[in-house]
């Protein structure tokens, strides 16, 4: 079996995958897994299988919601969620295919507002998202009932000094 | 909770506050529903200066090492103005902030790194805790200021959503033990407090604009579920979660979804209630008029 890719995420991560004994667990009480290609244990079967290509370019590694319930409920404390931030850093830096573009669009832009201001406008993410993913007509209703409704700040908040934070951010990666 | 999770000068009890990006703008009820509570129950809130995002999901997602560095930026200023204790309204802050500062502690080559970035390495002089077991803390000491039975009639299914929800050593968070001081609260208030099975399950916040049919159907059945239970109402502890409840609501039967500090002020009868109350999604004013609670 080739364990290079096994070994390759250990190094990035913790290694607690290694425990996972397949009880089902994680996936039982996922509540996005209806959207996943492979259930979170089958991803940790593919890494112990050497599928570098399989997982990287998996939806679940995206889907994944990051609400702990996988952690929590693990008999062996494997924890899924920072081995998904793992893989989902590993996709990136292998510039594979992201078969949830939107997704990783939708943190793109959320870190560059932050990058810019060092806070999030969320105004100008949600327009700034819908030109990424030329999606304008979905959610246009809710997105001006909130609008009515007051629910949005309309100027964005900054730190005191957005040039310096994002100068130090952006020269740290 | 802890009596030394606050401070005392001169006699007046100050906490500091990180509020985080949402509770500036979509969860602004929340924050503006806390600070005019814990003022009315004696709580001195000092916000942050010049807070900056957690980094939130996105961070640890796509980059690792700023879902360490945006929190830390953070831990750093309070650190530098000497806070023990800096408190969240959000669940997911805290947990940012929480994770940021356990592993850096735990990693001296990666805390250097922080210090040739912002200036100072993270020591762990401040604590990230949780609005939740402070507030409820002071209004359960001073429960008779608020009417005892003013919410009768009110049947809540009380929302905790996914970080709440999780054992301590998962997410730093401990949800669970204030529970039984809500449980208090409420029976003074004599608001039913119901159990109704899904006031664990995640709502799908994260992926509420990129997935928007997921979080459609999972919060479509937490208000069915809470409804079957004759709840009349949803009480939710997150901006996240609050946001969701309502935009992702189903278009018939949708219960109203209160925050929790907006629940205080209508107990305490605090001015600006009816104001945050007009600002949902899902109008709670006919049920809260109905049972005459405001």
């Amino acid at each position: 079996m080739n364990r290079e890719f096994q070994e390759q995420v250990a190094s990035k991560g913790d290694n607690s995958f290694a425990s996972c004994f397949h009880c089902l667990s994680c996936g039982a009480g996922c509540p996005a897994v209806e959207l996943m290609d492979w259930r979170p244990n089958q991803v940790i079967r593919m890494i112990q299988r050497g599928m570098k290509k399989e997982v990287l370019e998996s939806r679940t590694i995206w889907i994944c919601i990051g609400c702990f319930n996988c952690l929590d409920q693990c008999p062996n404390r494997v924890d899924i969620p920072s081995l998904m931030d793992t893989l989902r850093h590993m996709a990136i830096e292998e510039g594979v295919r992201v078969p949830e573009p939107g997704i990783l669009a939708f943190h793109k832009e959320f870190l560059r507002q932050v990058s810019n201001r060092g806070r999030v406008f969320e105004v100008g993410l949600m327009m700034r998202y819908k030109l990424a993913t030329r999606s304008f007509s979905q959610d246009m209703g809710t997105g001006v009932r909130m609008m009515l409704k007051g629910r949005f700040q309309l100027t964005p908040s900054r730190v005191e000094n957005p040039r310096e934070f994002k100068e130090k951010l952006g020269g740290s990666s | 909770m802890k009596a030394q999770t606050l401070r005392a000068v001169d006699g007046e009890r100050v906490i500091s506050f990180y509020p985080g990006c949402s509770l500036t703008s979509s969860g602004r009820e929340m924050m503006e529903s806390y600070l005019e509570v814990a003022s009315f129950f004696g709580l001195r809130v000092q916000t942050l200066e010049d807070w900056s995002c957690c980094g939130s999901t996105p961070a640890h997602s796509i980059r690792g090492w700023w879902g360490l560095v945006l929190p830390a930026r953070n831990l750093l200023l309070a650190e530098s103005r000497g806070i023990e204790e800096l408190m969240t309204l959000c669940p997911s802050c805290f947990v940012r902030l929480w994770d940021s500062r356990e592993k850096l502690l735990a990693d001296e080559q990666k805390n250097k790194r922080i210090q040739d970035l912002w200036g100072a390495a993270v020591r762990g002089h401040t604590r990230p805790v949780f609005f939740l077991e402070s507030l409820l803390a002071v209004a359960l000491e001073k429960v008779e200021t608020l009417a005892p039975g003013s919410f009768r009639g009110l049947r809540i299914a009380p929302y905790y959503g996914c970080l709440l929800s999780r054992q301590r050593w998962v997410t730093g968070l401990d949800g669970h033990s204030p529970r039984t001081a809500l449980g208090d609260l409420l029976k003074r208030l004599e608001a039913q407090d119901l159990k109704w099975g899904l006031e664990e399950q995640c709502c799908g916040a994260g992926l509420a604009v990129t997935k928007p049919e997921l979080s459609q159907r999972l919060v479509a059945r937490i208000h069915q579920y809470a409804r079957r239970a004759g709840a009349n109402c949803l009480v939710v502890f997150c901006p996240l979660c609050h946001m969701n409840l309502e935009l992702r609501a189903p278009s018939q039967e949708a219960l109203p979804v209160l925050y929790f500090t907006e629940l205080l002020a209508i107990a305490a009868g605090l001015p600006h209630t009816q104001h945050w109350l007009g600002r949902h999604l899902v109008d709670p004013k006919p049920l809260l008029s109905q049972l005459r609670i405001a």
